[in-house]
């Protein structure tokens, strides 16, 4: 097996965003965090930038690129990915999409291995939750409805200080905290069972939409053209 | 030709357009993925889906504008993108994508006003297309679309005069609520051209908001006279009002089309040709969306040829969003000196003015 470069990982999921690198094998070498609210783009190239340096590594040494796919706030989820893929485009690497969700109840057990049951709640939008149960599919909670927990269940609160209990508030801040080993340890395990995503299809895991909105199929509604050599229709005339 | 080479990424709504221009005019490759048809079901622009495809789509697009060139990101010299105005969601994927790959290929980036770009189609130049005279300064330029409906003298590159502009509604956002009205589907400014064109009859008269000695025009009253003029149709053909049965007869969809058409474009067309006359104008360069009517491209072509002004009408595909504009515009800033740092972001309002040169 050929020797793997470190892997670059970057999740905007959370209103903590977070630029790291890790081993080959998916161990954590050294993670920048920061509050980026929801302006992760002005920040994220920069961080990476600076974190490459201080680790004497350049973009050439990275051997694959590992993105938070969310769910989570539409903006740095956005700027996350765009990111993502256009390092992996013009560094010739492969990507692979990690769902922040998952990885944060990854991270909440690796901070407190006794917890069972553990369910992550997000914000979603202004007044709704996202609610994540492991092996099922994420989904809304309007604001001020019940979570309906079982009675063994533990919650893990992400950016919601404030709007949940104290002790989910303070396991998703140990969440958070672990993310990036979290992440580089499923990355790096995809990665050595060839499990990538498709740079072009990879897109974030969007839970919300406007209501009487239908997500789309992934290819549906879009129609790529090239550079149809037409007529220039009404040129300049005097 | 042989100025720089520029790589070009627009996604300010719901086309992903990557395109290489050379020297700000000649057209390499210009590939869009456009969303037209995904959107049609809810009847206008859903921003979330928007930006979703727009991180579908941007990679492919990339691919197929390089392959088309023929050229690898070596040959290119710098990336210019649409950082403003636009949707935000939609404008951060683009700007993101461009940043990352000028910085992992150590190019300059280049931010370009969509707006501007709609200016700067009169200068493209398609791939095999003889080279022509450049639009000539001083001149008006109209840019006519679903966001925006202005007018600007522009008496060098770069420089910009906000003549006037629309007070409400944008043509383009006018035309698709007439075409809802007429049950045409959206987008409803295709639709409306061509029920215009089967028109036989041309007695049905919209109202023109003229705005008397300003260059602004307004078409929220237009739009409201339409739902009138349309409700009374329905009502001298027995229909109910509401337009949820019973279809008009295809022979008065025709003539209200036409008749809504007329009035948007004779008020474009009259304040265009009064600003090219009142500022010394040498030509015309028309852009955005609404710019494709037909209707309008021949109007005001008629119009500047009587007054021997030079007019500058992009082929409808230069017309509606795409990345070769950006690179057009993008040309000129380069040439300026006009950088942008990694943390360029969205500016979902950001005006046309002359841009400032950066020192790095
Ligand atoms: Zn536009």
């Amino acid at each position: 097996m050929t020797q793997r470069g470190p892997i670059l990982l970057i999740d905007t999921a959370t209103t903590r965003a977070v630029v790291a690198l890790g081993t080959a094998e998916g161990a954590l070498i050294e993670q920048r965090r920061w509050t980026a609210g929801y302006r992760h783009g002005e920040e994220l190239l920069a961080r990476t930038g600076a974190l490459l340096g201080d680790r004497h590594v350049t973009l050439s040494d990275l051997g694959a690129i590992a993105v938070g796919t969310g769910p989570g706030a539409f903006t740095g989820l956005r700027v996350g990915i765009a990111t993502a893929k256009g390092l992996a485009h013009a560094l010739g690497l492969q990507i692979v999409g990690i769902a922040t969700g998952l990885a944060l109840l990854d991270a909440a057990r690796a901070a407190d291995p006794a917890a069972s049951g553990l369910v992550l709640v997000a914000p979603a939008g202004p007044n709704d939750r996202v609610l994540l149960r492991l092996g099922e599919a994420a989904r809304i909670v309007p604001g001020g409805a019940d979570l309906g927990l079982a009675a063994d269940e533990r919650l893990v609160a992400v950016d919601l200080a404030g709007r949940a209990p104290q002790e989910a508030v303070s396991l998703g801040e140990a969440a958070v905290d672990g993310l990036a080993a979290a992440m580089l340890r499923i990355g790096a395990a995809r990665l050595a069972a060839g499990d990538t995503d498709d740079l072009a299809t990879l897109v974030p895991e969007y839970v919300t939409l406007p209501r009487g909105i239908r997500m789309p199929l992934p290819d549906e509604g879009v129609e790529m053209s090239g550079s149809e050599p037409g007529p220039a229709a009404g040129g300049a005339r005097p | 030709m042989s100025g720089p080479l520029l790589l070009a990424v627009e996604s300010s709504c719901d086309e992903t357009g990557i395109a290489l221009v050379e020297d700000g005019r000649r057209i390499h490759a210009n590939v869009v993925a456009s969303q037209v048809a995904l959107h049609a079901p809810s009847g206008g622009i859903v921003p979330e889906v928007a930006a979703r495809a727009h991180l579908r789509w941007i990679v492919p697009v990339l691919d197929e504008a390089l392959a088309t060139a023929g050229v690898t990101m070596r040959d290119v010299d710098g990336v210019a993108v649409t950082y403003g105005p636009g949707l935000a969601g939609s404008l951060l994927v683009g700007i993101n994508f461009a940043k990352t790959l000028a910085w992992a290929h150590r190019k300059p980036l280049v931010p370009v006003n969509h707006l501007e770009g709609h200016l700067y189609a009169g200068w493209l130049l398609d791939p095999g297309e003889a080279e022509h005279d450049a639009p000539p300064f001083p001149l008006v330029a109209l840019v006519v679309s679903g966001g925006h409906t202005f007018l600007v003298e522009m008496r060098d590159h770069l420089d910009y005069r906000y003549l006037g502009g629309t007070v409400d509604d944008a043509a383009g956002e006018a035309f698709d609520k007439v075409g809802r009205l007429l049950g045409l589907g959206y987008p409803g400014g295709p639709a409306i051209s061509r029920e215009a064109t089967r028109a036989t009859a041309y007695d049905r008269v919209f109202p023109r908001a003229w705005l008397r000695d300003t260059y602004d025009v307004s078409f929220s009253g237009l739009k409201t006279a339409a739902r009138r003029i349309v409700t009374q149709a329905r009502a001298d053909e027995g229909l109910p009002a509401d337009g949820r049965e019973g279809d008009l007869a295809a022979a008065t969809v025709a003539e209200l089309a036409w008749g809504f058409q007329d009035s948007v474009v004779d008020v474009l067309t009259t304040k265009t040709i009064r600003a090219a006359e009142e500022v010394g104008a040498r030509g015309i360069v028309l852009g955005g969306g609404v710019a494709a009517n037909g209707a309008l491209r021949a109007r005001i072509s008629g119009e500047a040829e009587a007054r021997g002004l030079a007019l500058v009408i992009p082929r409808p595909g230069l017309c509606t969003d795409n990345g070769a504009m950006i690179g057009a515009a993008g040309a000129r800033r380069f040439a300026a000196g006009v950088r942008a740092g990694l943390e360029l972001d969205a500016r979902p309002s950001l005006p046309l003015a002359r841009p400032a040169a950066t020192s790095s």
